[in-house]
């Protein structure tokens, strides 16, 4: 050990690490700088989540609170009337929809002046009149009701309010204060007493008004034209079917009780099957997150349509059929695509193809294509048009990327099989990398899914569920989308309140969303990958 | 001994799928069934470039039909490049071209315009260094040419399939899994099922660009037997860079060294008594 000879030689060794920082070597240092980028992201990734299902999860309690408040004020009593009332108003628009084609039919026959088909019509006019009216006693009392639930529900807030008062002095240590805030506590049961007395009275309107329906009803008048008439005998049907109703209706009424518990699970459920997204309304807010999301789906599904047969189109022909100087243009072009931000495409959408497509839809001779022409210069389609611009660069490149990895031998041999080059594309190299293009296209939806100026800008932001029964043409229609509810409304929000809460909820079905589609994506990959070998 | 003119009737079910190879389909009956020893392709005077470098310098050769030709020489001599000349396959890769000369098969030059390169690969078979079957089963792969070709009758592609199985004797390993992935195979079996997926189209010619060198020592032996066998059906070259397997299963024999041919003759001369200094020097195994 000592031998001096033995020590120089061995030098070198020793003075391998000199380096130190903090008490590490360099190799540790390193160490720790990458892996510290790693645990940030890490970090980062899980307060994100956190927060997210922290004000969310809150959103819960506070909308069963929402609708025991609905059952206690007896605002749910006063809905169960106001839906009678509502399906009256619907009728009403069929009779309306009714005289509008028996005009059309008068005028269009060349018949008639509009103000003799008008005439024609007063008949038809006073019949729809009286129909109208006859609602006049429940809508009175539908109003009056409306005003003492709401009057309680006020109450009811009120003493909400103080309550939160007195917590936060209390927990500011003011405890006279506290004492001071006076909480007069809401008794249902002797509020909703003057509201529940009304049954009789209820009871008497609706005999009043079945028995008016069914004197107007007994003469209504014969339409000219059979198709017309045909819509008359179902309007009848209809009527009839609506009476029938009104016993149930009294049943309810009578049947009803505020102090019936409001299930745990229906907070939950309200929300994700809640066909109604209404808030800031006087009456009663509802948060269904069922139209947003059918507004995404929609809105992603036309993008879809449109930015899968471009994207895959493009990829195929960049990658098997063009020429080295056609992939130098076609490639940056494409990818340049998602260099334009979304907001100045939204932007081009309003101005430009918004209006181009309204144009486009009153053209005449493409009067047959569904939905044409429409009068709503933000809808679906437009928005969809524009997420597809979006899609198409993702899904673009990597579908390339797939084609790309299909093994040129394969080409090599269909080629030498005497296959054509086309034959090549569709029988050996689309399936060999199917699994990489289903990917690509899953992630172009969820790049899609997630965007949200655009569709802010572009989808009409009208909070309904579309109307399916316009067939194909339902893309003309305006919707909301989940991404753009939560851009639009975080901002006015009030901090902790149930609304504002309800958005983290959307934020979180988008999440789980964009977490389903990025695992199917993968999956799909790793089922699919053919070993090559 | 197949003749040309059968093979054209059974490969064209339809009568509108018939070649386009124009002067073939008239010399035909003027040639009638090839004996032995009679010219299939004539590579006449070829250069041959990939851009601005030529690859190829003034080649003429001539394949005999129902023979086993073998291309030898060291690595980048430019023999797999006239290998993949005679079925156009360098058609694929830009910037390719043939300069100066003519490959005529059975006197048709096929680098003319009017020449149809789907006809011509149909009929000049191609067998890879990689053995590289699609993925899909064993079944597809050998039925993909003849679908190409509009072949959709179920029994007839059985029939065909099992044929083209029993030709590069692969039946019997395979019989009860046909319609299992290609990729499942070893890869000797690979290469043979990539064989039979050659035949199945009846080609007169099979280019063999290799098609050991990812084998093993058994399932080479297998291979080369099944060229002894192809060879009464088929015209059939052969790249290697096993000399001993050129000795063992050709007829005839080139040496190509730089792009150029040094010497062509039958194998036995080649191996034993060769007539350049060069070739000598290759065969002995003093270089390359």
């Amino acid at each position: 050990m000592d031998v001096p000879s033995a020590a120089t030689s061995a030098g070198f060794l020793a003075n391998k690490s000199k380096f130190h920082l903090l008490g590490l070597t360099l190799d540790d240092c390193i160490r720790v700088f990458f892996g510290g980028n790693a645990v940030v992201s890490v970090v980062v990734l899980a307060l994100i989540t956190i927060f997210l299902f922290k004000e969310g999860f809150g959103f819960f309690g506070q909308n069963e609170g929402n609708l025991r408040v609905y059952r206690q004020a007896g605002l749910e009593y006063v809905d169960i009337i106001r839906a009678q009332q509502d399906d009256h108003t619907a009728l009403t628009r069929y009779l309306s929809d009714l005289r509008v084609r028996q005009f059309k039919t008068m005028v269009g026959a060349g018949k008639l002046s509009p103000a003799a088909a008008n005439q024609a019509l007063a008949g038809f006019d006073d019949f729809a009149g009286r129909f109208g009216d006859a609602v006049g006693p429940i809508r009175g009392i539908v109003s009056d009701l409306t005003e003492a639930a709401t009057a309680i529900k006020d109450k009811f807030i009120n003493v909400e309010n103080h309550k939160e008062e007195r917590r936060q002095l209390l927990a500011a240590g003011k405890a006279a204060a506290a004492a001071a805030v006076v909480i007069d506590n809401v008794d249902f049961s002797a509020e909703l007493k003057p509201l529940l007395a009304t049954l009789p009275a209820y009871k008497e309107a609706n005999a009043e008004f079945s028995r008016q329906l069914t004197a107007v009803l007994a003469d209504a008048p014969v339409l000219p034209a059979a198709e017309l008439q045909v819509r008359m005998e179902r309007f009848k049907q209809l009527v009839r079917e609506y009476l029938a109703g009104f016993p149930v209706v009294e049943q309810k009424l009578a049947a009803w009780d505020y102090t019936r518990p409001v299930p745990w699970y229906q907070a939950f459920t309200s929300f994700i099957f809640g066909r109604e997204w209404l808030t800031a309304s006087f009456w009663q807010d509802w948060y269904g997150v069922i139209p947003l999301f059918i507004g995404t789906l929609m809105v992603s599904a036309v993008a879809l349509v449109l930015a899968v047969p471009l994207g895959v189109g493009a990829a195929i022909y960049v990658n098997q059929i063009a020429t080295a100087t056609e992939q130098r243009f076609i490639k940056p072009g494409i990818e340049f695509i998602s260099a334009i931000p979304s907001v100045v495409l939204g932007f081009f959408g309003i101005a430009v193809l918004g209006q181009a497509l309204r144009a486009l839809s009153q053209v005449t001779w493409l009067a047959w294509v569904p939905g044409f022409p429409f009068s709503e210069r933000l809808n679906i389609l437009t928005a969809g048009c524009l997420l597809a611009l979006i899609a198409v660069p993702t899904i673009f490149t990597l579908a390339e990327d797939a084609l790309n990895n299909v093994p040129r031998s394969f080409k090599e041999a269909s080629f030498a099989l005497g296959a054509s080059r086309l034959q090549t594309i569709i029988k050996i190299i689309v399936p060999a990398s199917l699994s990489g293009i289903i990917s690509a296209v899953l992630l172009g939806l969820g790049r899609v899914v997630g965007e949200t100026m655009v569709v802010l800008l572009c989808a009409g932001n009208r909070i309904a569920i579309p109307d399916f029964t316009a067939g194909l043409a339902v893309i003309t229609q305006p919707v909301h989308t989940m991404t753009g509810i939560i851009a639009q409304e975080m901002g006015e929000v009030v901090h902790g309140s149930i609304h504002y809460r309800a958005l983290f909820v959307v934020g979180m079905v988008l999440f789980f969303l964009s977490l389903l589609i990025n695992y199917l994506a993968q999956r799909v990959v790793r089922r699919y990958r053919i070993s090559i070998g | 001994m197949v003749t040309a003119s059968t093979l054209m009737e059974t490969r064209s079910p339809a009568p509108n799928l018939r070649p386009t190879l124009p002067a073939a389909e008239a010399g035909r009956p003027a040639a009638p069934a090839a004996p032995a020893g009679q010219i299939l392709i004539d590579i006449d005077h070829v250069d041959f470039f990939y851009g601005a470098s030529q690859a190829l310098h003034d080649i003429n050769l001539k394949v005999e039909d129902k023979k086993v030709t073998a291309f030898i020489g060291p690595s980048g001599c430019g023999k797999s490049t006239l290998l993949r000349c005679l079925n156009r396959m360098n058609d694929l890769i830009d910037g390719t071209r043939v300069a100066r000369g003519s490959i005529k098969i059975r006197g048709i030059d096929i680098h003319r315009r009017d020449v149809d390169v789907i006809e011509l690969r149909k009929r000049v078979g191609m067998v890879f260094q990689k053995s590289n079957p699609f993925p899909k089963s064993i079944y597809e792969n050998i039925t993909y040419g003849l679908r190409l070709q509009g072949v959709s009758n179920k029994a007839r592609l059985d029939e065909i399939v099992e044929k083209s199985l029993r030709g590069a004797a692969l039946w019997d390993e395979v019989k009860d899994r046909l319609h299992a992935s290609g990729l499942g195979l070893s890869g000797g079996q690979q290469q043979r099922l990539c064989i039979a997926r050659a035949i199945a189209v009846e080609p007169e010619v099979i280019l063999m660009d290799e098609p050991c060198s990812a084998l093993d020592p058994i399932a080479t032996a297998k291979v080369e037997e099944l060229i002894h066998e192809l060879k009464t059906r088929f015209t059939i070259v052969i790249v290697t860079h096993n000399m001993q397997q050129a000795a063992r299963c050709s007829d005839k024999t080139a040496f190509f060294y730089m792009g150029r041919l040094i010497e062509y003759a039958d194998t036995q001369t080649i191996f034993m008594n060769p007539g350049n200094p060069q070739t000598e020097a290759y065969v002995s195994g003093r270089f390359g």
